[in-house]
């Protein structure tokens, strides 16, 4: 197990990637304070289940990221465990309406911001300070190959653009504190968020892939859970993507 | 260790300063003191006294003794 003993912080972790993510690290060894919008019983249910598999703790927090005094008191919800806090996940996003720029309100891309980008940096701030005490962590963000090649919703690739730009960006500031700051760019993956495109969207994005198929949660969450490990020692400041191959 | 004591201790393995140093350095005034090590600072300190503190405090984080004033917001007397 490559994440044995490590605390992570996982947002999103209800559903589709996160979720995933959320069983990878508890899978690896580590323990997990998840992080979800909503309070959601059935999410409770299957935090406490992974745990008992995995024997291993996993917390449910619940934050809305667009809100600061909500992810402050999630921050020191986690932190009252008086534990140090070794890997931070960043997989919280949402997407906008299936429209073109031109048609897209400035005031939607906001709201895409909010969430996938400035939300996320907030948390990230408060969460490589506790990182910073213990000179050590490792990030890793959720971004999206729409991010790196563009995508059908501006808001949503552009959020995903700054994030692997704010990828590079931590990484370089935050090495001397001995925190690694990576992304993931996964590229059509079978999650709800996807499942919204429709048939068409999602046969032509597989059309562009050389593996021919749609990515699965845990794939992708596979990847992070290395990135976030001591394996990657000597890793920071990439993108990896998770696309099947598009070239 | 005394308030006192761990603040000292959090200026001098923060910024890898000495004891009569600490008192006099100013942000942005000194080799020891510049953005990294300010960030370096925050994390000490939030962990010496068990606190978070605010962006503004970050940033109102000047001196020494500005530090000791801050620390006061959050119950914590030097």
């Amino acid at each position: 197990m490559i994440l044995t003993g490590k605390n992570a912080i996982i947002t999103g972790a209800a559903r589709g990637i996160g979720a995933a993510t959320v069983e990878a690290f508890a899978s690896e060894g580590a323990n997990v304070w998840a992080f979800a919008r909503t309070p959601n019983p059935a999410f409770e249910a299957r935090c406490q289940s992974l745990a008992d598999r995995y024997r291993v703790w996993i917390k449910p927090i619940y934050a809305d990221l667009t809100n600061e005094a909500a992810v402050i008191a999630a921050i020191k919800q986690a932190m009252a465990d008086k534990l140090p806090l070794d890997i931070l996940v960043n997989d919280a996003g949402t997407m906008g309406e299936d429209t073109v720029f031109q048609l897209t309100p400035i005031d939607e891309m906001r709201r895409i911001f909010e969430t996938n980008f400035f939300g996320t940096m907030f948390l990230t701030q408060l969460a490589t300070r506790w990182m910073a005490r213990k000179q050590r962590g490792a990030v890793v963000n959720i971004a999206s190959v729409a991010g790196i090649n563009g995508g059908s919703r501006l808001d949503y690739s552009a959020s995903k653009a700054a994030m692997i730009s704010a990828t590079k960006t931590m990484a370089r500031e935050l090495a001397i504190s001995g925190i690694r700051v990576n992304a993931v760019a996964p590229g059509y993956t079978d999650t709800d968020m996807t499942k919204g495109l429709g048939e068409k969207v999602e046969q032509s994005a597989i059309a562009q892939t050389l593996l021919r198929r749609k990515g699965q949660p845990e794939e992708v969450a596979a990847v992070a859970a290395f990135l976030a490990s001591d394996r990657a020692a000597y890793v920071t400041a990439q993108v990896w993507s998770v696309d099947g191959g598009i070239l | 260790m005394t308030n006192q004591e761990k603040y000292l201790r959090a200026f001098m393995e923060a910024l890898e300063v000495t004891a009569a140093e600490a008192p006099t350095l100013v942000y942005g005034e000194s080799r020891a003191w510049d953005s990294v090590g300010h960030m370096t600072l925050v994390a000490a300190l939030e962990d010496a006294f068990d606190v978070m503190m605010e962006m503004d405090d970050i940033i109102d984080l000047s001196s020494f003794e500005k530090g000791k004033e801050i620390l006061r917001k959050y119950d914590v007397e030097i």
